[in-house]
């Protein structure tokens, strides 16, 4: 009770701190905001740059793309390592709250499972066929990133729901039985590795971190603008690894308490 | 100018179904009812309105050999209208088959034949 007050309190104080902060920001589509008209006597426009450059820096359409991954790629990297930090905290919750050994509520649960329980045929068919097309279509929302809308965390969220729906359609099992817990947890951390190696290997050969552009010689590329193209492609892959196994770990832990057993 | 039409024609009655389908979600009495009103209403129309955007799409279309994108944006928009004709109907069930399983007894006017009698829990 009391550690609910103050969480409270200190929700409501971070949030009035957000909120104060964005009083600060210049409003809506101000072309004289500094992003827009630049700083007088400073920096030039930084939308300007974007709208103009993007293109012959990384041969990248789709600006939102290269500004998330790799004009901030910075930033974008620690987005993942919030997700996959999120996973884990709610994964050791759950763990820990989830009493797995309680007689009474087991007995509850396994009456929830059996009530009602008959054959699913016309959903478990229907999923069985969707999923894979599901699939196919979130690895086209990853690799057209630099295309069209789309990229590593929406790509990533399709995977975890297509394992979702399969979880959903049949049991827990049969999506666990294709993706184990270890192997989830396992591609979170790779997901994130995958981003941090490329910074890493940047930095080893003398430049910045994540600045993708040395990558050339290792990417067998033309030049340091598609080595930065095939680095974004890279790293959104990265993103969609941790996004689709803290989805479903998510998912697998708060249907069944953290027990992993029935399930929904 | 005839392909405007037709399409037109298609998005119309189209939207018919999504008003149709919008007033059995208000007006009908209990739970099975509006589902069917919702599941049924949605999948026609959404099929009908998405025909019509590919039709339209054909507006314009010369040369196979000039215009082949425009092949690419039907075949996506009739991909989108297979999808519905497999999900729709199949969420539209498992909503009513979880309906059935909480116990959501249907409305059933008094003296209509129906079978829903004595022998009725075979589900």
């Amino acid at each position: 009770m009391l550690s609910k007050v103050f969480a409270t309190i200190a929700v409501v104080i971070t949030g009035g701190l957000l909120l104060y902060g964005v009083y600060d920001f210049p409003s809506f589509g101000d072309p004289n905001s500094p992003p827009n008209a630049g700083v007088e006597g400073g920096a030039d426009s930084v939308s300007q740059y974007f709208i103009t450059q993007t293109y012959n820096d990384s041969k990248v359409p789709n600006i939102v793309t290269a500004v998330l991954a790799d004009y901030r790629g910075y930033d974008t990297m620690f987005e993942t390592v919030v997700v996959f930090a999120a996973g884990i905290a709610i994964f050791c919750i759950m763990r820990s709250l989830g009493n797995a050994n309680d007689p009474a509520k087991e007995k509850d649960e396994m009456h929830s499972f059996t009530h009602g329980d008959h054959n699913r045929i016309i959903i478990g068919t229907t999923c069985r066929i969707v999923v894979p097309i599901v699939q196919i279509f979130a690895l086209y929302v990853i690799a057209h990133g630099h295309y069209s809308p789309g990229g590593g965390f929406q790509g990533g969220v399709l995977l975890g729901a297509s394992f979702i729906l399969l979880a959903l359609s049949s049991d827990l099992n049969a999506a666990l039985k294709r993706l184990s817990e270890k192997n989830y947890f396992a591609l979170a951390a790779i997901g994130v590795l995958i981003y941090a190696g490329f910074g890493l290997v940047a930095q080893f050969l003398g430049a910045n971190f994540l600045e993708y552009g040395v990558l050339q010689p290792l990417l067998f590329t033309d030049g340091p603008e598609m080595a930065r193209s095939h680095s974004m492609l890279g790293v959104e892959i990265g993103v969609a690894f941790t996004v689709m196994a803290i989805m479903f770990s998510i998912y697998a832990n708060l249907s069944t308490r953290g027990t992993l057993k029935n399930g929904l | 100018m005839i392909i405007s039409i037709i399409s037109a024609i298609f998005i119309i009655s189209g939207l018919f179904f999504f008003a149709g389908a919008a007033i059995g979600i208000l007006r009908f009495p209990d739970f099975y009812t509006r589902t069917h009103a919702a599941g049924k209403g949605d999948t026609l129309s959404s099929l009908l309105v998405i025909t019509g955007f590919a039709i339209y799409q054909l507006k314009g279309f010369e040369s196979f050999a000039a215009d082949w994108p425009i092949l690419l944006v039907i075949f996506k928009l009739l991909s989108v209208s297979i999808f519905i004709i497999f999900t729709s109907p199949t969420s539209t069930h498992a909503l009513m088959d979880a309906g059935w399983e909480e116990h959501n007894e249907p409305k059933i006017m008094e003296g209509r034949p129906n079978h829903l009698g004595e022998d009725s829990d075979q589900f």
